[in-house]
C-alpha cells in the first residue's frame, strides 16, 4: 500500500487499474477526460493490460460497454453529465442486458444554461435506470469504491450496472492523500469476472436483450431487475464487509456522522458532505446535538436504514444538490416517501437547495440551516423548501443582466419581488 | 478461394439455416436476402441489431438465429459490434477463450438506422477499422413504423409522411459512396433475388478483415404496396430496369457486378407498385416519369464513361 | 355498455371495420371507444380490434374480456388458440362468424349455446377477403339493432372516404346486403352490464419471487426456437407443388422463399413447410415450369380433411 496525492479522476482511474479492467470503452467530457487519459497512458506504457477504445459518443460508449461486458470481460467506463445524458437511452437498456460494468460519473450541472460546476442532477437523471449508484464523498472514497462497485455489480445475484459518483471539481480535480491499495490484493478481493450463461459463444447460441410482446413479460423481466436491485442492498454490505477487512476501511450504506445522539440531522451526499460534518463539528461546539447522514447509496435505496437512524430524531435538513423541476430535492422526496407513516418518523423534514453548478454551500449556511431547524421543530411547523441564494448573489447576477440588455423596466419590477 | 464457391446456381444452398415462424410480413424482401446470408455467414455468428422491422425476429423466448443476437437500440448497433468484437479480441489474446468460440459480429439494421440515426455510429466503427460485417435491409423507410419516408426513399415515391400527389421530394441517399469513402475494406450492394451475386459478394466479405458494409435492397409487399407474390419479381426489375445498381467497392475501386444490359424502362419497376401509383392513375405523370429515367440514365452513363 | 370485438387477419381491414362501427354508433348518438390491437405479426397474422358504445360515458378501457358481441372476419381463426377467438364468451354472447358452415355446425363445434350467426363468404372474395370488414360491420350493426340503415351508411362513407368512390359504393353495397340479411335477428345483442364490486372474483396475486439474472434476464439460450412458431396459420393460400411438372431446377422456389420454408431433399424435389408457409405465394410466381399452383387454404384443408377420413 502506498498513499499519495491523487485526484478524484486519479482515484477513479486507479480503480479501474486496481480491478484489472479488460476494456475501456471512453469519449472525452469536462470534467472527466482526466480518467481515460490516465488509463490511456497507463495502457501505452504497459503498466494495464487493457484495451481503450475511443467511440464516437457516449449513447455508443454505453453501448460498447455493455456489449464488451454481455461478452465476458470486465469494462470500466467513465462520463459526465451531458454525457451521461447523451448516453441515457442505453443507461436504462443495458441495465436490462443484466450486464454487469462500473461507470464512473463526474457529476456536473446540466444545461441549459450549459455550465461546468457541479451538480446531482446528471446522476438524477439515471436514478431509474436501473443502475445502482454509489456517491463518494473523498478522493480514496473513489477509489475504493471502483473495486467495491465491480464486486457488487458482477455478484450473480445482482448483475447490474453501477455507476460511481463522484462530484466535478471539488473532487475530480481536487488532490488529496490516498492510500492505493496493494494490487495483489485489490485483485484477490474484485476476483474474476464470471459471466455464467450470460455471455457470447460461438459453442453456445444465446441471444440478448430480445423485445417482448404483451406487459406481462414485460413487468415479470422490469420487476426481477428491480428486485436485484432491492437485494444488492444485501450484497453490498457483504462486499464493503470483506473490503473492510482486508483494507481497513468501512463503507456502510449511510455514512453516519455524530448521529447516534443527535436530536437534528443533516442529509446530503457526494463531497459537500464534508463541508456539513465540519458544520456539525462546530454546532456541537455550541452544545447543538446535531449529527450528518450522508447515503452513499442512493440505488438501491436504503429506506430501512434511514428508517432506523431517523427514528425518534426531532427534525431533519435535507439539503439536495440538484432540482427537480416543479417538484424540488430528489433525496427529500425520496426520504419522505421512505418516513411516510413509519411509527416514530421526525415530525420535521426540510428541504433546502443548495450548490447547483457548483456554487458554495457556506458554514454559515450551515449552522443557519441548524438555526432553522430548531426554530421549526420548537413551532411545529415545516416551512416552504428553500433555495439557498443570497442577496449579494441576486445584486450581481442583476449587474450581468444590465449587461445583458435586460429591460431595466422588468429589472425594476424584478427587484420589486424582492 | 471464396469466389470460386458459387460459380452457378446449383451451387447455392438448398437447405437453409435460419429458423422459419419469424413474424417478418409474408414476402418479405428483407428476410429473403437475410435467410440467403445467413447461409454463407453460418452460425459461428453474432447478430447486432438497430431498431427496425428486423427486431421483432427475436421475440422471447423465440429466435431464428442459430447463433447468437443481441439488440442495441437505433442508433447504436455498430456501437454494440465493436464491444463484443473487441471483447472477445481481448478474450483471445489473454487466452480466455478457445479460437472454436470466436464468431464473425455482424450489425443488422433497416434503412432507417443505417441511412440516418445510426450513421454516425458506423462512421466511427468504420474509421476504427473494427473487424465486422454490415447487413443493412433497404426497405426505403421506417417499415416498422408504417412506411413513412426516410434517408432511403427514392425520389417521387408515395410513403406516410408523402401522400402529395407528387410523392417524396427528396432524393435516395447514396450511402454506398458515403461508406465507399471511408475505404473500408468492402461494400456492396445486394438483393434477394439476385441469389448467385449475393453468395459471391457475402462469400468475399466473409474472407475479408475489416469493415465489410451490405445494402441489401429489400423489396417490401407493405410499404411499397404490392401484392407479396410478386416481391421477386419488383425485385428483378430493380435491377433490370438500373434502379438498384449491383456493385462493390474493392481495394479502393468500384466495380459492377451485373450491368442490365438493355436496361428495361423504369416505369416497368414503378407501374407495380403502389407507392408509384399516382404516377400512373389517374393520369399518367410523363413528367416525372421521365425525370426518373433520367437520373437512371445518368448513373449508367457515368458508369459508362 | 355495448362491448364488441372483432376478429381477422392483419390486412383484412379490422381496424376499419371497428371504426366504421364506431363512427355508426357515434352518429347515432352513443358515447363510443374504438382501437385496434396488434404486436408484432404482420399481414395475416391474427389481429383483433375491438368497440364500446354507451349512452354514458364510458370509464373501462383496454381489452374486452367478455364480449357481448363477436364478430370473426376469417373462420379460419377460430380453432387458432393465440387469436382468442372464443376467449370470455358465454351463453350471453353473440357470435357472427364468416363462414360457408351453417350455424349449427359451429355450435356444436364450439360447444356455444348462445346465438350464433354465419355470413356466407363470396367465393371470389376468399383470398383476399377485400370487404369483409364493410360486410361484417352491416351485419353487427342489424345484431346489435340500434344502428340505422342511414348511420351505417354514413359511416362507411366518413370512415373509407380515402380510398375513392368505386371502392367506397362496392363496400357500400356489401354492407347493406348484410345489414338486410340480419334483418330478421335485429337487436339480438344485448348490452351487457358492468363488473360489480358487490361478488367479484379476487385476483389472485403473487409476490413475484426473486429470480437470479441467469434465469430472469430477457434472453434465449437455445438455437431457432422460433421453428415453434407456426405461422402457416396466417395463410390464406396455399401454394402446391405439382411433382410431375418439377424439374428440379436449382431450388428456385426455396432460396425465393423469404421464410426458407421450402427444403429441398436429396433427390431434389421441394417441399413446403406448411406449418410455416405464410402464403406470400412467391414460390408460385416464380417457378420456372409453373409447377406450382395456388389453391385456397380452406379448399385445401377441407380436402385434407377429407384425405384423413378416408
Amino acid at each position: 500500500m502506498t498513499r499519495k496525492l491523487l485526484t478524484g479522476n486519479g482515484a477513479a482511474a486507479w480503480g479501474a487499474r486496481l480491478s484489472a479492467s479488460d476494456y475501456i470503452p471512453a469519449f472525452p467530457i469536462t470534467p472527466q477526460t482526466e480518467i481515460i487519459e490516465t488509463l490511456a497512458g497507463w495502457i501505452d506504457n504497459s503498466d494495464l493490460d487493457a484495451r481503450l477504445v475511443t467511440l464516437e459518443s457516449e449513447h455508443s460508449m454505453i453501448t460498447a460497454a455493455a456489449a464488451a461486458a454481455s461478452t465476458g470481460v470486465r469494462v470500466f467506463s467513465a462520463t459526465s453529465s451531458q454525457g451521461l445524458l447523451y448516453g441515457m437511452e442505453m443507461l436504462y437498456t443495458v441495465a436490462g442486458w443484466r450486464s454487469p460494468f462500473v461507470l464512473v460519473n463526474v457529476s456536473r450541472g446540466l444545461a441549459s444554461p450549459i455550465t461546468l460546476g457541479p451538480d446531482h442532477n446528471d446522476i438524477m437523471a439515471a436514478r431509474d435506470s436501473g443502475f445502482l449508484q454509489i456517491h463518494c464523498a473523498t478522493c480514496q472514497e473513489v477509489l475504493d469504491s471502483t473495486l467495491i462497485a465491480f464486486r457488487l455489480a458482477e455478484h450473480t445475484r445482482v448483475r447490474l450496472p453501477v455507476i460511481v459518483n463522484l462530484d466535478g471539481f471539488y473532487l475530480s480535480f481536487t488532490r488529496e492523500p490516498v492510500d492505493i491499495p496493494d494490487s495483489k490484493l485489490a485483485r484477490q478481493y474484485v476476483g474474476d469476472y464470471d459471466a455464467e450463461n450470460i455471455r457470447f459463444r460461438a459453442s453456445a447460441p444465446l441471444s440478448q436483450a430480445v423485445a417482448v410482446l404483451g406487459g406481462s413479460p414485460y413487468s415479470y423481466f422490469r420487476y426481477e431487475s428491480h428486485l436485484a436491485a432491492q437485494d444488492s442492498l444485501e450484497i453490498y454490505h457483504e462486499v464493503t464487509e470483506e473490503f473492510n477487512q482486508l483494507f481497513g476501511r468501512q463503507y456502510d450504506a449511510i455514512d453516519c456522522y455524530r448521529s447516534d445522539d443527535a436530536d437534528y440531522v443533516f442529509v446530503m451526499m457526494g463531497s459537500f458532505a464534508t463541508k456539513a460534518k465540519e458544520a456539525v463539528d462546530q454546532l456541537r461546539d455550541t452544545g447543538f446535538a446535531i449529527g450528518l447522514l450522508r447515503p452513499r447509496l442512493m440505488r438501491p435505496f436504503p429506506a430501512q436504514i434511514f428508517q432506523q437512524l431517523l427514528a425518534c430524531k426531532k427534525g431533519v435538513a435535507v439539503i439536495d444538490q440538484n432540482l427537480s423541476m416543479g417538484m424540488g430535492g430528489v433525496l427529500h422526496s425520496e426520504l419522505a416517501a421512505s418516513l411516510y407513516g413509519q411509527a416514530h418518523a421526525p415530525p420535521l423534514l426540510m428541504s433546502y437547495i443548495g450548490g447547483l453548478g457548483g456554487r458554495d454551500i457556506s458554514s454559515e449556511e450551515f449552522f443557519e440551516i441548524a438555526s432553522e431547524l430548531r426554530l421549526s421543530a420548537e413551532q411545529g411547523k415545516t416551512p416552504p423548501p428553500r433555495l439557498l441564494y443570497t442577496k449579494t448573489e441576486l445584486r450581481e447576477v442583476r449587474k450581468l443582466q444590465a449587461v445583458a440588455h435586460v429591460e431595466r423596466q422588468d429589472l425594476d419590477e424584478g427587484n420589486t419581488h424582492e | 478461394m471464396s469466389e470460386l464457391t458459387y460459380r452457378r446456381m446449383k451451387d447455392l444452398p438448398s437447405t437453409h439455416l435460419l429458423g422459419t415462424g419469424t413474424p417478418m410480413c409474408a414476402g418479405c424482401g428483407g428476410l429473403n436476402a437475410l435467410h440467403q446470408i445467413y447461409d454463407i455467414i453460418g452460425e459461428k455468428s453474432i447478430f447486432i441489431n438497430a431498431a427496425g422491422c428486423m427486431t421483432l425476429l427475436s421475440v422471447y423466448p423465440f429466435t431464428p438465429f442459430r447463433g447468437s443476437w443481441l439488440y442495441t437500440a437505433m442508433a447504436s448497433a455498430p456501437a454494440g459490434a465493436q464491444g463484443v468484437r473487441d471483447a472477445l479480441d481481448v478474450l483471445l489474446q489473454k487466452n480466455r477463450m478457445s479460437m472454436q468460440d470466436d464468431m464473425q459480429v455482424v450489425v443488422l439494421t433497416g434503412d432507417g438506422a443505417a441511412y440516418g440515426m445510426g450513421l454516425s455510429a458506423t462512421s466511427g466503427a468504420m474509421e476504427r477499422d473494427l473487424d465486422f460485417m454490415y447487413i443493412c435491409y433497404d426497405n426505403e423507410g421506417y417499415g416498422n413504423t408504417g412506411q413513412q419516408y426516410s434517408g432511403a426513399t427514392p425520389h417521387a415515391a408515395m410513403t406516410a409522411t408523402s401522400r402529395g400527389p407528387r410523392g417524396f421530394p427528396g432524393f435516395k441517399k447514396d450511402l454506398f459512396s458515403i461508406w465507399s469513402a471511408h475505404k473500408p475494406a468492402y461494400v456492396a450492394t445486394v438483393i434477394g433475388t439476385e441469389p448467385l451475386d449475393l453468395a459471391r459478394k457475402i462469400e468475399k466479405a466473409r474472407s475479408l478483415k475489416g469493415p465489410r458494409m451490405i445494402i441489401a435492397l429489400s423489396p417490401c409487399p407493405t410499404g411499397w404496396d404490392y401484392d407479396p407474390q410478386d416481391s421477386v419479381t419488383v425485385g428483378k426489375l430493380a435491377v433490370r430496369t438500373g434502379v438498384w445498381p449491383l456493385k462493390e467497392y474493392v481495394d479502393g475501386k468500384v466495380v459492377h457486378t451485373k450491368v442490365p444490359h438493355p436496361r428495361k424502362p423504369v416505369e416497368e419497376y414503378l407501374k407495380l407498385q403502389g407507392r408509384f401509383s399516382h404516377l400512373f392513375e389517374p393520369q399518367r405523370d410523363d413528367a416525372l416519369i421521365n425525370e426518373i429515367q433520367a437520373k437512371v440514365g445518368a448513373y449508367w452513363e457515368d458508369v459508362d464513361s | 355498455m355495448y362491448r364488441i370485438r372483432f376478429h381477422g387477419r392483419g390486412g383484412q381491414g379490422m381496424k376499419t371495420a371497428s371504426r366504421i362501427l364506431g363512427t355508426a354508433f357515434f352518429l347515432q348518438g352513443y358515447e363510443v371507444q374504438d382501437a385496434p390491437r396488434y404486436g408484432a405479426e404482420r399481414r395475416g397474422a391474427p389481429i383483433f380490434a375491438y368497440v364500446r358504445a354507451s349512452k354514458d360515458p364510458i370509464n373501462e378501457r383496454g381489452i374486452i374480456s367478455q364480449p357481448d358481441l363477436v364478430i370473426v372476419a376469417d373462420d379460419s381463426l377460430v380453432p387458432v388458440p393465440g387469436a382468442g377467438v372464443i376467449s370470455g364468451i358465454d351463453a350471453h354472447t353473440v357470435l357472427l362468424i364468416n363462414s360457408d358452415e351453417d350455424p349449427d355446425t359451429w355450435k356444436q363445434r364450439l360447444n356455444f349455446n348462445g346465438s350464433l350467426f354465419t355470413l356466407p363468404v363470396e367465393t371470389e372474395a376468399r383470398a383476399e377477403l377485400r370487404f369483409i370488414g364493410a360486410t361484417c360491420t352491416g351485419a353487427a350493426a342489424r345484431l346489435l339493432g340500434v344502428i340505422s340503415r342511414d348511420a351505417l351508411t354514413q359511416a362507411i362513407r366518413q370512415e373509407l372516404a380515402e380510398l375513392g368512390d368505386a371502392i367506397v359504393e362496392e363496400n357500400l353495397s356489401r354492407a347493406l346486403s348484410a345489414f338486410g340479411l340480419m334483418e330478421a335477428h335485429a337487436g339480438t345483442v344485448n348490452a351487457g352490464s358492468v363488473v360489480s364490486a358487490h361478488d367479484y372474483q379476487r385476483p389472485q396475486w403473487v409476490d413475484l419471487p426473486f429470480d437470479q439474472a441467469r434465469i430472469s434476464a430477457p434472453a434465449i439460450h437455445a438455437a431457432a426456437t422460433s421453428i415453434a412458431v407456426k405461422t402457416g396459420l396466417w395463410r390464406t393460400m396455399r401454394p402446391l407443388i405439382d411433382y410431375e411438372h418439377c424439374n428440379r431446377c436449382w431450388w428456385v422456389c426455396s432460396t425465393f422463399c423469404p421464410d426458407g420454408a421450402i427444403n429441398v431433399d436429396d433427390e431434389g424435389y421441394p417441399h413446403i413447410d406448411y406449418d410455416h408457409c405464410k402464403g406470400c405465394m412467391v414460390c408460385v410466381a416464380q417457378c420456372p415450369p409453373h409447377a406450382i399452383a395456388s389453391i385456397p387454404e380452406q379448399d385445401a384443408q377441407a380436402a385434407d380433411n377429407e384425405e384423413a377420413r378416408a
